[in-house]
């Protein structure tokens, strides 16, 4: 008798639609996370506004450089919202110093789905034959069509607000009502659609946030910060949705401050039995035994277990082909025109233009392509904190709208390399002792001819659209793992010998262990990848509970 | 120490280290002050200096010090800035009182408005001209920068200067096309 049916690592992305599922199909599940439990009511803050603050917004400088450095350069991180990410010292890694990675961690319940960007993007056939089409790495063991049932399952339950489009390679889902496009963004895409016409599409974001109500939970009220919380629960993350549909159920025990160091494994029976874990507030060490095991703990946490382990990896592949996606190229221009316009509330979502490239027809520099994020609006305050001039002019100067700019920014794929890897540090240990990676990552020329070719190809855009004062991003490609989008560490395939995962997210090496967070993705695309997760997560689970009935596990 | 106990040291100590080094006009300024300080808890300021801050600020940006301005830079200040910033500032400030004696003979927070105003802009022409020549990282440096960034930044993040900017309460609704 085990403790418990199935075991989950990690209360996040994944870790939540775990719990719901395999709850939801009778099992007695454990969900271990790493952090600190999370209350709407105490630990949301999006509403708290700056005067509320100690450094209105500022961030505390200080403390921040002493214990947060790395975290802190994610797009998200503020003075409110910096208690959703983990503290560097007590959890450090290590990169070769001329080669930076940001590893963002979340270690409380709802992990990263706290934080998350919420831009959710529909894989298809074009990005899972991607890799036997260019003989690059390995083929995916799946195909759209083992997936899309799982998208609609997905997405029907954490609500998609967007517009239908009927692109084949960036399928529909059955949206809520889209949000609305502004002035010179409707201008943008109607413009694009004259001089492109399909090849290029501006649409408005698809965000997991509600439009209408939808299982209970509230539409938006258009806050602005999404990522401090969300006390109507209006946009998807864990703690909002999945947690309270799995507890629901009665059968979810969720167990915060739980670190879990490595697997326990039974050589006999070739089965994992459990997991070994650490109390983060007493250190203390206890086992709890479980018939199968789900690492949701995030792509590199998960490959870390594994690793700690030693576990699943005849193929030598866990750790390897650690992917990203690439970003800070685009441009940016002005348009004259509706100055007695603007904008109200604070919309959470932007424009989307999906993959152009290699679509149809044939990029001269690089295989794959990306797409743009971005949006149109208006500089208000921030654009005169450094305005000369003082007393009433600069007074009323605050209040004036800038002209309207429009940006884009690009998204862009990057390939899967062997030699791109995480591996167990040798000496570096965590707060708890246990031994922490070192990551080693770079760009390929593929990649950095896409983030130049996103610089011309936002230009294109804007100037089809009729804006002036064009201007490309001159900051150079963003440091690997700065998008948030960490994946490829323990990959799906059709052979064990080169893969970790099967084509269920079942360990080739191990049938009762299954992975189901980043870590799994044999490529990367160039879509927001959390919805993929979710969906394989889904899929992955109804397959065990399955497989389970029958005794095969 | 209590903290009422810290406050009254610091201000004790900040506001009293030198009196024989001061000039009347400013004796009689940090009489004023010792006696009716605006807010006991200030850390980095002493009493003169904020008097300054506050006469300044409200010519940078009316209405400025009514919605909090010498307590955030203050703050700001106490635990944002590190020691070469602070000190900047703390050094550069007193050119306000130099730069009026010169025009009136008299400090800054006795000078008339038309004065202060002068000797602002004097001021935020120089740090242009230094943003102009030298690029922004070395003019956002200049002491007169700090005070006027952190005076219109406090301002534009109080209540009463987001109540003001109409960016506060939120409007709880999206329109993408408004008008004005």
């Amino acid at each position: 008798m085990t403790d418990f049916d199935a075991i989950v690592v990690g209360s996040g992305m994944t870790g939540g639609w775990a719990a719901k599922e395999l709850t939801e199909r009778g099992l007695r599940t454990l969900v271990l996370e790493a952090g600190r439990p999370i209350a709407p009511e105490r630990d949301y803050v999006e509403h708290k506004p700056p005067w509320e603050m100690p450094f209105r917004g500022l961030g505390d400088r200080r403390t921040v450089a002493a214990r947060q450095s790395t975290q802190s350069h994610s797009v998200s991180f503020d003075e409110w919202s910096h208690v959703f990410w983990t503290d560097d010292a007590d959890n450090p890694y290590s990169t070769p110093p001329d080669r930076p990675f940001h590893w963002f961690r979340a270690r409380q319940v709802g992990g990263k789905s706290i934080i998350w960007g919420r831009q959710v993007y529909r894989w298809s056939d074009l990005d899972f034959e991607a890799n036997v089409r260019d003989a690059v790495a390995i083929d995916w063991p799946i195909r759209y069509a083992d997936l899309a049932p799982w998208y609609d399952h997905v997405e029907r339950f954490i609500g998609v607000s967007g517009q239908a489009e009927g692109l084949p390679h960036l399928p529909d889902g059955p949206f809520l009502p889209p949000m609305e496009l502004n002035c010179v963004e409707q201008h943008v895409r109607q413009r694009m659609h004259a001089k492109f016409g399909r090849a290029r599409v501006l649409t408005i974001g698809r965000v997991a946030v509600l439009t209408t109500p939808h299982n209970g939970r509230a539409p938006c009220h258009y806050c602005g910060p999404c990522h401090r919380g969300c006390i109507t629960r209006s946009y998807f993350s864990s703690v909002n949705a999945t947690l309270p549909a799995a507890r629901a159920t009665g059968r979810l025990t969720l167990r915060p401050f739980s670190i879990v160091r490595s697997l326990v494994y039974d050589a006999g029976k070739n089965r994992v039995t459990g997991v070994r874990m650490i109390d983060a507030e007493t250190k203390t060490e206890r086992e709890y035994t479980g018939r199968i095991v789900f690492l949701c703990a995030s792509a590199l946490e998960s490959a870390r277990i594994l690793l700690n382990s030693d576990l699943a990896n005849s193929s030598g592949q866990v750790g390897r082909n650690v992917m990203d996606h690439i970003k800070w190229g685009g441009a940016s221009g002005e348009f004259d025109g509706w100055t007695d316009r603007r904008t109200i509330g604070e919309r959470p979502n932007g424009i989307y233009v999906p993959r152009f490239r290699n679509v149809t027809s044939r990029h001269p520099d690089f295989i794959r392509g990306y797409g743009f994020q971005g949006g149109a609006g208006r500089a208000g305050w921030h654009a005169a904190l450094r305005a000369p001039g003082i007393g009433p002019a600069l007074k009323a100067r605050l209040s004036q709208l800038g002209p309207w700019t429009m940006s884009f920014a690009g998204f862009g794929e990057m390939l899967p390399r062997e030699e791109n890897r995480a591996t167990l540090h040798p000496t570096l240990v965590d707060a708890w002792g246990i031994p922490t990676l070192h990551i080693e990552c770079t760009w390929s020329e593929n990649e950095l001819a896409m983030h130049r070719d996103m610089n011309v190809a936002a230009a294109e855009l804007l100037e089809a659209a009729g804006a002036r004062h064009i201007e490309p991003r001159t900051t150079g490609p963003s440091t690997p793992g700065n998008t948030n989008h960490e994946m490829g560490t323990a990959r799906m395939g059709r052979d064990p010998r080169t893969s970790v995962l099967n084509g269920w997210n079942q360990a080739w090496d191990v049938p009762n262990l299954f992975v189901t967070d980043g870590a799994v993705m044999t490529s990367s695309g160039n879509q927001n990848p959390s919805l993929t997760y979710m969906a394989l997560t889904a899929r992955a689970c109804h397959y065990a509970v399955e497989q389970l009935k029958r005794g095969d596990l | 120490m209590e903290r009422r106990e810290l406050i009254q040291w610091l201000v004790a100590t900040a506001g009293l280290h030198a009196l024989d080094s001061l000039a009347p006009a400013d004796l009689l300024a940090l009489g004023r002050d010792v006696h009716g300080s605006r807010d006991p808890a200030l850390r980095v300021l002493s009493p003169p200096a904020e008097r300054t801050v506050a006469a300044a600020a409200e010519r940078i940006l009316p209405g400025a010090p009514a919605a909090g301005a010498s307590a955030f830079i203050d703050k700001m200040l106490a635990d944002w800035h590190t020691p070469v910033e602070r000190e900047r500032f703390l050094a550069g400030l007193p050119e306000l009182d130099t730069r009026c004696r010169s025009r009136r003979g008299r400090v800054f927070v006795d000078c008339a408005e038309a004065d202060q105003v002068a000797v602002l802009t004097a001021l935020d022409d120089e740090v242009t001209a230094l943003r102009a020549s030298r690029g922004a990282a070395i003019a956002n440096e200049h002491w007169f920068a700090m005070l006027k960034y952190l005076t219109v930044y406090g301002y534009c993040t109080s209540e009463t200067g987001m109540r003001a900017l109409g960016l506060y309460p939120i409007a709880g609704r999206y329109d993408g096309c408004a008008r004005l």
